[in-house]
């Protein structure tokens, strides 16, 4: 029997999983289809408010609205909620898995994509904004290379503070090495920790999240995205496992 | 979504006395001390695009702001700050009366007459177009200019076309009454929904002359008959401004603002300035002004000990530097608990600082991010658990084991339980219900491109492991298709329901669960059943590391078939190699199908016959492409001693 061939987002996840499996991180999982306070309210996105236009989003016709997830940090949120239940003060979780975005394709924006969103929570001092640089760091390094090198820049998601955009120095084989923006991050919002039932003053922790495509994209060579998600198996067999 | 602010090089300048860096050294200390900008054409370009975030909007979205930014990043003071220059003492006058009901915060009225409104100065036009917007009169381009400068939206209206009784005029600001409508200016007319926000015209039964906070309507224009205006310098509930934009799909430079709720402060000093700038340029006599500020607004000081600071950037700054980074950022502190903390009294303009963390982040990006080094987590108190993931990921190894190529299709379907109030695609208004129609399609897509892709196997067979979402929940489920590329979809039925068979009963130990379709070559399993941490428990995925993409072509491919006599014991390959030696550059895929020898002694011979798959990523080919490259490989095996084209 010939081998079957395995989707480059499987492929990628399991790779991610292993790389953050040696930091101490689990792989958690929540609904696509959620609600609006998981995706929204408890990271401080209220209705009324501009941030809700960082995210084009979909709304089903139900009563309440639930939203297909725009992010997996709404995981985060769960297990964060989890943590409160069970009475635990750390949690390592990643979520790599689809969500949804209202927006026109084109060859780098999809409708559904992939995202790896993560959380790290512990007692105050022990997880900080240094830490989330040193995951980063081991992370890239692990997935794209030795040479890869981690940046930040001031940015703002509404539930992280401070929040920062991710860069990352690739050096691609055969290309110009350069900056690639590759995620968001920062500190969690005290606020985001309470609305989880935890202690601000207790806890504290960094979550961030990025594009799975993108990295696969930028790894592979891919310059498209819209072929993730076509179903088609001329893109799957495009990947040759034999040059791994 | 970011506000992109446009900013003028030669506007900011006027905020400093040093000349400022080229565009691009510009850009640069601004990306990494605040909000992205725009790569810029040039190092000569004039203009700044900033990529204004939520969080700062409500002091970012001007040339003030972004200079007070420009002078924290590159370490030069502001030459002057039009918002810590004192405010005038206006005179008051009774001739403008001023209701707010709820939504208003604040409205200043001030009452100019005698203007003269004509072209606006050669300076003020330049400043306007150098950020793309368009001059219009001394008068209007006034109050824009102070907004894209200062923050503050303004609007003048023309006095004369509003009742006046008394000898006064009379706003009032309140909710619509259904039905109510307003003609704007640019001539468009908005029904309103109830409980719009308007500026009205008391004196004239409520007529609406505003949306507030959005746009000035048509009915009091200033045009070049103006001569008496009545300046209006308001500060508008946020919630109420974004809602009403949104629903009336009317987006303004001064929506933008007020939604992102701009201090009520900022009023006095937007008419401030629209009135120095409006007398200068535009001439006519300031009558008077009424402030209606019924809450006036002040930050609260906001604290953070020197330990959390760097308990939450993982640094050991002293307050010595964490000091001097506020004193960078202009902000106003004390050392407060003995040199443990530092409390800032916000300036009124900053009405993000609210929390610790808020501080945190100043003085982080103050100080630079770059000098944040790495650190590793400590070990992790107990170990993470993956068994989920594991459990999925066997699933899927034994799929892959079993020949399948596994592909991802749209979560959103022609069908469903579950619609969509805002579909992208209007022929996928629902979310999935089933896996099984995306995977049909896909497996017929398989098997087309079978030749190319797969060789000359018997089946195709493909599967998806995804969510689906019916009335009674979210439900992961398992889709898998087979086909049969050259028998009968009987035997593709066949070969699933084997597949099937070891799926549920070797590896999840389960009764036969799975929904066929259509003609049984499509079938779909529900995973919720199963018990996946005990199935990942302790399981290992196998490695299946992929290498670089080859892009495949969006042109069909086109299929030839050789069959050749070859002599006794030529190799597989040396045939191979002819073929595609003579095939040229279409050849994308080469297959044995059949091999059989006949003859013995002296006779003996070997039959190979190959399948060509031929592509281009240019174009369909036609027999125009395929009859001459075939005929060169059918000359070029005939040419070789012994050998004969079938």
């Amino acid at each position: 029997m010939p081998p079957g061939r395995i989707h480059p987002l499987s492929s990628a996840a399991r790779d991610m999983a292993a790389i953050f499996a040696r930091m101490g991180f689990g792989v958690a999982y929540g609904p696509e289809l959620e609600d609006e306070f998981h995706n929204f309210d408890a990271l401080r996105v209220p209705a009324d408010h501009p941030a809700r236009d960082m995210q084009d989003t979909f709304w089903t016709k139900e009563d309440p609205r639930r939203v297909p997830r725009t992010h997996t940090t709404s995981v985060s949120v769960r297990c964060m909620e989890a943590m409160a239940r069970e009475g635990r003060t750390e949690c390592r979780v990643i979520a790599p898995a689809k969500v949804f975005r209202n927006e026109a394709t084109d060859a780098t924006h999809e409708a559904q994509f992939y995202q790896l969103d993560g959380v790290a929570v512990g007692p105050v001092g022990t997880v900080t904004l240094a830490h989330l640089k040193g995951t980063f760091e081991y992370f890239y390094r692990a997935y794209l290379g030795p040479s890869a090198k981690v940046r930040f820049r001031p940015s703002f998601f509404p539930f992280v503070e401070p929040g920062v955009e991710v860069d990352v120095w690739y050096e691609a084989p055969g290309k110009e090495p350069r900056w690639l923006e590759v995620a968001g991050a920062g500190m969690l919002h005290p606020e985001v920790i309470a609305n989880c039932g935890l202690d601000p003053e207790t806890v504290a922790g960094f979550a961030f999240g990025g594009g799975i495509e993108r990295l696969v994209m930028i790894k592979h060579g891919v310059p498209d995205i819209r072929g993730f998600h076509a179903g088609d198996i001329r893109f799957v067999y495009g990947f040759d496992p034999a040059a791994a | 979504m970011a506000i992109i602010q446009k900013a003028s090089r030669a506007w900011l300048q006027k905020y400093f006395d040093a000349p400022l860096p080229d565009a691009r050294t510009l850009a640069d200390a601004l990306t990494f001390h605040v909000a992205e900008i725009e790569e810029p054409a040039s190092p000569d370009s004039d203009l700044v695009e900033v990529n204004v975030l939520p969080d700062r909007a409500q002091y970012l979205l001007c040339h003030r702001g972004v200079a007070s930014e420009v002078a924290g990043a590159l370490r030069v003071p502001l030459a002057r700050d039009p918002l810590a220059e004192p405010l005038p003492e206006w005179p008051a006058t009774d001739q403008v009366r001023v209701t707010l009901g709820d939504g208003a915060n604040r409205f200043i009225g001030a009452l100019v007459t005698c203007v003269t409104v004509g072209p606006s100065p050669e300076w003020l036009r330049a400043a306007l177009e150098s950020v793309g917007q368009r001059s219009i009169n001394n008068v209007v381009d006034a109050t824009n200019f102070v907004m894209l400068d200062i923050g503050q939206p303004l609007h003048a209206f023309d006095a004369g076309k509003l009742a006046a009784r008394d000898g006064g005029y009379a706003i009032e600001v309140r909710g619509s009454r259904a039905p109510e409508a307003i003609t704007v200016l640019g001539g468009t007319t908005y029904e309103l929904p109830e409980g719009t926000l308007l500026v009205t015209d008391a004196n004239a039964d409520g007529l609406p002359i505003g949306i507030a906070g959005i746009k000035g309507g048509e009915a009091a224009q200033v045009t070049d008959g103006t001569t008496t205006l009545l300046v209006e310098a308001a500060n508008f509930d946020g919630a109420r401004v974004r809602a009403t934009a949104q629903r009336l799909k009317l987006f303004t430079d001064a929506s933008s603002r007020f939604q992102n709720r701009p201090s009520p402060e900022l009023v006095a000093y937007g008419m401030r300035d629209v009135l120095a700038l409006i007398l200068d340029i535009a001439g006519g006599e300031l009558v008077g002004v009424t402030d209606v500020y019924p809450q006036r607004t002040a930050p609260a000081p906001v604290s953070v000990p020197l330990a959390r600071l760097n308990a939450v950037l993982g640094t050991e700054l002293g307050i010595v530097e964490a000091s001097a980074a506020l004193d960078r950022l202009s902000l106003p502190y004390a050392v407060t608990g003995d040199g443990a903390s530092l409390t800032v009294v916000p300036p009124f303009w900053r009405t993000d600082l609210q929390v610790a963390e808020d501080l945190v982040e100043e003085i982080g990006r103050a100080v630079g991010y770059d000098r944040i080094a790495g650190a590793q987590l400590p070990p992790p108190g107990t170990a993470p658990s993956l068994d989920r993931f594991y459990g999925i990921e066997r699933v899927r190894d034994f799929m892959l084991g079993r020949g399948y190529a596994e592909v991802s299709t749209p979560s959103f379907a022609p069908e469903g339980a579950i619609g969509l109030e805002n579909p992208l695609q209007q022929d996928r208004p629902y979310l999935r219900a089933s896996l099984a129609p995306n995977l049909a399609d896909a497996l017929a897509r398989a098997a087309l491109a079978a030749p190319r892709v797969l060789g000359p196997d018997r089946f195709a067979k493909v599967f998806e492991i995804g969510n689906a979402f019916t009335a009674d929940g979210e439900t992961l489920m398992l889709a898998a298709g087979v086909a049969a590329l050259n028998g009968k979809p009987s035997e593709a039925a066949a070969a699933l329901r084997e597949d099937l068979d070891a799926l549920e009963g070797e590896l999840l130990g389960m009764p036969s669960m799975a929904q066929c379709t259509g003609d049984r070559t499509v079938a779909e399993l529900c995973l919720e059943g199963v018990n996946l941490e005990k199935l990942g428990a302790g399981y290992a995925p196998e490695p299946r590391a992929l290498g670089p993409y080859r892009p495949y072509s969006p042109y069909p491919s086109a299929l030839r078939d050789v069959a050749v006599w070859t002599p006794a014991g030529t190799e597989e390959s040396e045939v191979a190699n002819a073929i595609v030696g003579a095939a040229g550059d279409l050849l994308a895929r080469l297959d044995l199908f059949d091999r059989f020898e006949k003859g013995e002694g002296d006779d003996a011979r070997i039959s190979y016959a190959f399948r060509l798959v031929f592509e281009s990523m240019e174009r369909t080919l036609s027999d125009a492409d395929l009859d001459p490259a075939m005929e060169c490989v059918t000359a070029a095996l005939n040419a070789l001693p012994g050998w004969e084209v079938r």
